[in-house]
């Protein structure tokens, strides 16, 4: 009986979920506030900004940025976890109401949401197996690179990048490959490239912090040359609510100015990513 | 066997011809492959020498010394009882996988740690999403079954729509056209119950043709005896069509089961923390996943054990008429 009950309740919920209607545009800071819960969505594998830590909870620089974010607006975070292509597609319909998962805010990502803040920087690098016989970025020509799906190394590779958010320093193409191969996670594209130089893949476009913490984790790996690109990374809202915006904002600009976010970046990247080197 | 009887005949794996050629067989493929490298090689150390440089020779003693332990234990297996043959078997392939397992180096303290979690929310989650789209899955099927079955044009029509467009698209961009299509509708559906109503309708229509396919392998004699003597529709479905349809009905069926519980693992796209996305993250962090991946699918594998047990149980009890 108490499983029949338990099946009605969940049949129940499924049939209100199917009834719902959306919240209108521009009421999502009256959302947060009325629910004093930001819920905020965010990549669960994208160590070390955020993941699954040894308690199963979210952790990571992006998670404490979220948590710093709603802490200065007063409201509790909540997070949730689609995937990153179902984020980035837009039309959140108020499932969650703030991305912090470090996106670049690049022209066409522009067209659908906003970007209330540049919260950090990362360097983009080239990731070869030890064994590789490239000595510099252009013996890349030709070969065969991996890269995280519609994220802006996938881009690079494809020279395809537009990086127009203020403050994003000038880049070159520095190689031009053969294929570029597209992967769910930076980690399973790792994955093909420990198994050797060329078996699958010649080489990975990655963050540079990823590179590093898979070198620590004992891959075979090595970073390439200098860093490619200096990714400018934002908070993103959906279009159409100016005051969520300047409020996530502002509390993003106080973190700046009172030193929150630098040791924030510290705590997780070991250096300071927030300012441009 | 499909029916046992008391005819004996010869074991095939007694046959000097089998032995032979399963002899040669094995002895061709482990000499493709080069083993001196691996385990195979230093345990054979004291025989070839030095696995490098032992060569030809080294690769051939390799592939005798399998070849041998190969036939060996088949023949040896040929002696043995029904049951325990089985049992054997099962036991052998199992270690098979461990040792395959074994290569990785796993950590074990990871995996240990990270199970109870894996349990009380991935199991959990896959358990009751995949259990209510049996459910709601079953139910459509029956409708479906018998509006396909029927003479009214419009649920015929109806019904064959859905079969045909639920069983064409891949499940994993059912899920996506559920989750991200409906918004565009006006009904903004969270990620579970997206899940659950692309399972349902995905195997909904595959069970749809299960059921049809069931009821129409019973001859149509039954049928028109049975509304010869004034039985109406839903009698005649009830006490003569159903109870012979369903044994042709639950083996598909319990397959369509064990599938749609692995099937629940696409839901993860829609950040679902079932199963297979802890897989994927528990493990990231520390480089681990492979300890996950593999945790889950052992998991996974454990349940689909329990419902081949109960599906076999309920085939035992169809069974029953045949049973001498």
């Amino acid at each position: 009986m108490r499983h029949f009950s338990k099946l009605t309740a969940l049949a129940a919920s499924l049939a209100m979920a199917l009834a719902v209607v959306p919240a209108q545009a521009g009421a999502v800071l009256d959302r947060v506030t009325a629910a004093g819960a930001l819920k905020v969505a965010t990549d669960a594998n994208w160590a070390p900004q955020s993941f699954m830590n040894d308690k199963n909870e979210l952790d990571g620089f992006d998670v404490d940025v979220a948590k710093e974010i709603g802490k200065r607006m007063g409201v509790k975070v909540v997070f949730v976890t689609p995937g990153w292509d179902i984020i980035t597609a837009g039309n959140w319909a108020g499932r969650w109401d703030m991305h912090a998962g470090s996106m670049t805010p690049t022209k066409k990502r522009a067209e659908i949401f906003d970007f209330p803040a540049v919260y950090y920087y990362t360097p983009a690098a080239v990731a070869v197996h030890n064994d590789s016989k490239a000595t510099k970025l252009s013996d890349l020509d030709g070969k065969v690179v991996g890269a995280t799906t519609t994220s802006t190394f996938e881009a690079y590779a494809n020279q395809d990048l537009v990086l127009d958010a203020a403050g994003a320093p000038p880049f070159k193409y520095e190689f031009k490959p053969k294929v570029v191969k597209s992967y769910s996670n930076s980690t399973t594209a790792f994955d093909d490239l420990r198994l050797g130089a060329g078996v699958r893949l010649d080489a990975v476009v990655s963050s540079q912090p990823s590179i590093n913490d898979a070198k620590k984790a004992g891959y075979p790996i090595k970073q390439l040359g200098e860093p490619v690109f200096y990714e400018p990374l934002a908070v993103a809202v959906e279009r159409g609510d100016p005051e969520f915006k300047a409020k996530i904002a502002d509390a993003v600009q106080g973190m700046k100015t009172d030193g929150t976010l630098s040791k924030l970046s510290v705590k997780w990247y070991g250096t300071d990513y927030t300012v441009v080197k | 066997m499909l029916y046992p009887d008391t005819v004996e005949s010869e074991v095939i794996v007694h046959k000097p011809w089998f032995i032979t050629a399963m002899f040669a067989a094995i002895l061709a493929c482990f000499l493709a492959l080069n083993l001196t490298g691996t385990t195979m090689g230093e345990l054979m150390r004291p025989v070839i020498g030095d696995p490098v440089q032992s060569g030809f020779y080294g690769r051939f003693a390799i592939a005798f010394t399998i070849a041998v332990i190969f036939c060996l234990n088949v023949v040896l297996i040929g002696f043995a009882p029904l049951k325990l043959q089985i049992a054997i078997v099962w036991l052998e392939l199992l270690l098979l996988f461990l040792a395959f397992f074994e290569t990785f180096h796993l950590s074990l303290p990871f995996i240990r740690e990270k199970l109870p979690f894996m349990i009380t929310q991935g199991v959990v989650t896959t358990l009751y999403v995949s259990a209510i789209s049996i459910v709601i899955a079953s139910a459509i099927a029956i409708l479906g079954a018998v509006a396909k079955l029927s003479t009214n044009g419009f649920a015929y029509a109806i019904a064959t729509f859905y079969t045909s467009f639920f069983r064409g698209l891949p499940l994993l961009m059912q899920v996506y056209l559920i989750y991200l299509g409906l918004p565009q509708l006006g009904f903004v559906i969270d990620a579970v119950p997206a899940g659950i109503l692309a399972l349902s309708l995905c195997y909904g229509a595959y069970m749809t043709e299960i059921f049809r396919s069931g009821i129409q392998s019973i001859d149509r004699g039954q049928w028109e005896a049975s509304r010869s003597m004034g039985f109406g529709f839903g009698l005649t479905m009830r006490k003569v069509i159903l109870p012979q349809a369903l044994p042709v009905i639950i083996p598909p069926t319990g397959n369509q089961f064990i599938s749609m519980l692995k099937d629940s693992s696409l839901v993860s796209v829609i950040g679902v923390w079932e199963l297979m996305f802890l897989a994927r993250t528990l493990g990231q962090k520390t480089f681990q996943h492979m300890e996950m991946l593999i945790s889950a699918a052992m998991l996974y594998w454990i349940m689909s054990i329990c419902l081949e047990l109960i599906q076999s149980r309920i085939e035992h009890h169809y069974a029953r008429s045949k049973v001498r």
